[in-house]
């Protein structure tokens, strides 16, 4: 019983980090289609930000909602210089690789002169342990099972619901007819960006609170995040989400089963076997588009 | 009609990139009423009503709407002026549900008062959309999508209609279905700029014909200037 809830836990920790990373991912991919390498370096840059004004002195219910706003501002100016002057190009996909990647390279050794190198904690969300199910967990943990399907169903019901959710759902189908009803592209692109560097902040914000930070702590979850993306497809937001706690509970279990060391080689044994079968990945619709 | 030209063009060149389509093109459309354009594929019509709409930048000239100025400007600020362009195709919005494009066509806040009222006249002019309010425009055929880029144009309340080959590539039934539709819209009260391959819909439809040709218009028709199918053909293939 207590190898199963072990497993249950350790799945929905991971699948919920892993979500909030992809979702931002995929979001980026669906409105404009490209991919943003420098995520990962939005997740790092959130948790830097949130220990900052936590090292002012503000109160953390203060503190990390600002950083996630900052964040979105972060996201949009990346957007406005190393993604929007490329728009319209042929090859804008690969270049953007290229240029988001170096944005990700400069902020992170930026991050490295601004704060050093030393690591550092941000403070839980909520302090203390418990026991669920025979298993010992954290609150902090908890917390993050619990917010994280909130706030990506917000996001869904934001893109489902909402006239400006429509909006952007739109822009990632049609970009000339998006003009053509009168919707401000390059508007939404920066929404777009400005979300997932939030989501991704927050998720820094999360793991800064359990695990040491250092100005390198978003290449993984980056990679992970990829993987994610690219397993679930990144036709739409739904897919991803799943793809993520699936690959959480797959982790989890091989941790177990199997040991820390094999996890990233059986994650990308599944992977490859995954995209053998089904190319667009395992929840993909036939399209480009939020849904 | 009105003494002015709803939409005057004066030497424009337009184009994309380095490529030149549209070389110096003069026309003022609209003081009698209808507008059509046709001419030879790849000679333009699609070009001049992209940088009509803003979609495309001229690179030299000036459009005027209704008197305004609206040489480069956005798209979106020319929507915003009530000029609506329902381009070429009918690729739209493959994963919105039709009222997901009704409601998208009433974004403009110019648009946002009179959506109900719009979208009432839409679902009057095509009652086949309303039947289908939920379903996906992927899932639909060539003859409703066209509907619903039209009608998604409609609800953005349009003062000028620009349409760009509404009947490309539709079955003979649902080709007139959607002709007597745009002379509906006609009818009640929005004039239209129309390109078309069908020439007989557009001698029906339009008072005034420009034929466009190497970027640049050959020939104005204007009323009482009435021509037989056979000589527009001449004018098409006889150079």
């Amino acid at each position: 019983m207590s190898v199963f809830s072990d497993i249950v836990f350790g799945g929905l920790f991971q699948g919920s980090l892993y979500a909030m990373m992809a979702v931002g991912l995929a979001l980026v991919w669906t409105t404009i289609g490209v991919f943003n390498f420098s995520h990962g370096v939005f997740m790092m840059l959130g948790a830097y930000f949130a220990w900052q004004l936590v090292a002012f002195g503000l109160p953390v219910v203060i503190a990390f909602p600002l950083a996630v706003i900052v964040m979105a501002g972060a996201g949009w100016i990346l957007q406005a210089s190393v993604v929007r002057p490329l728009i319209g190009r042929p090859n804008i996909v690969l270049v953007v690789v290229i240029t988001t990647l170096a944005a990700g390279s400069l902020i992170e050794n930026g991050a490295l002169t601004v704060w050093g190198p030393r690591s550092k904690q941000l403070p839980s969300l909520i302090e203390g342990n418990t026991t669920i199910a025979g298993v010992g967990v954290s609150l902090h943990q908890i917390a993050i099972i619990v917010i994280t399907p909130l706030i990506l169903a917000a996001l869904w019901s934001f893109l489902n619901r909402t006239r400006l959710g429509l909006a952007l759902r739109a822009v990632a189908q049609n970009e000339d007819a998006s003009q053509l009803v009168g919707l401000n592209v390059t508007a939404l692109y920066g929404l777009a960006f400005a979300i997932a560097a939030s989501l991704a902040g927050l998720a820094g914000i999360f793991m800064g609170g359990y695990r040491f930070m250092n100005p390198s702590m978003g290449a993984d979850p980056l990679l992970k995040a990829l993987i994610v993306v690219v397993f679930g497809g990144i036709s739409s937001i739904s897919g991803p989400i799943f793809a993520a706690y699936l690959i959480g509970f797959f982790e989890a279990a091989s941790n177990y089963y199997f040991g820390l060391y094999w996890t990233p080689a059986l994650l990308f044994l599944v992977l490859i076997g995954t995209l053998m079968v089904r190319p667009e990945g395992i929840f993909a619709g036939r399209s480009r588009g939020l849904a | 009609m009105s003494e002015n030209p709803i939409l005057s063009v004066e030497a424009v060149t337009s184009g994309y990139g380095r490529v030149t389509v549209l070389h110096d093109i003069t026309l003022e459309a609209g003081r009698f009423g209808n507008v059509g354009l046709f001419g030879p594929n790849g000679h333009g019509k699609t070009t001049l009503l992209r940088t009509i709409s803003g979609l495309v930048a001229p690179k030299s000239g000036r459009v005027a709407f209704d008197g305004k100025d609206i040489t480069g400007l956005s798209a979106r600020a020319i929507v915003a002026t009530g000029l609506i362009h329902v381009p070429q195709g009918n690729k739209l919005f493959p994963d919105l549900t039709i009222g997901d494009c009704m409601a998208l066509g009433a974004y403009s806040p110019r648009a946002r008062p009179h959506e109900a009222e719009n979208r009432e006249k839409v679902v009057k002019l095509f009652p086949k959309l309303a039947e289908r309010w939920r379903q996906r425009v992927r899932t639909l055929s060539g003859g409703e999508r066209q509907m619903v880029s039209i009608g998604t144009a409609l609800m953005s309340h349009p003062r000028l209609l620009i349409l760009d080959e509404p009947t490309l590539g539709l079955a003979p039934k649902i080709k007139d279905e959607l002709c007597a539709a745009v002379m509906d819209i006609s009818k009640g009260g929005v004039p239209l700029v129309v390109v078309e391959q069908d020439i007989e819909f557009l001698l029906e439809l339009s008072r005034q014909l420009f034929l466009v040709d190497h970027g640049a218009v050959k020939t104005e028709i204007r009323p009482g200037e009435s021509l037989e199918h056979s000589e527009i053909m001449a004018m098409y293939f006889g150079h």
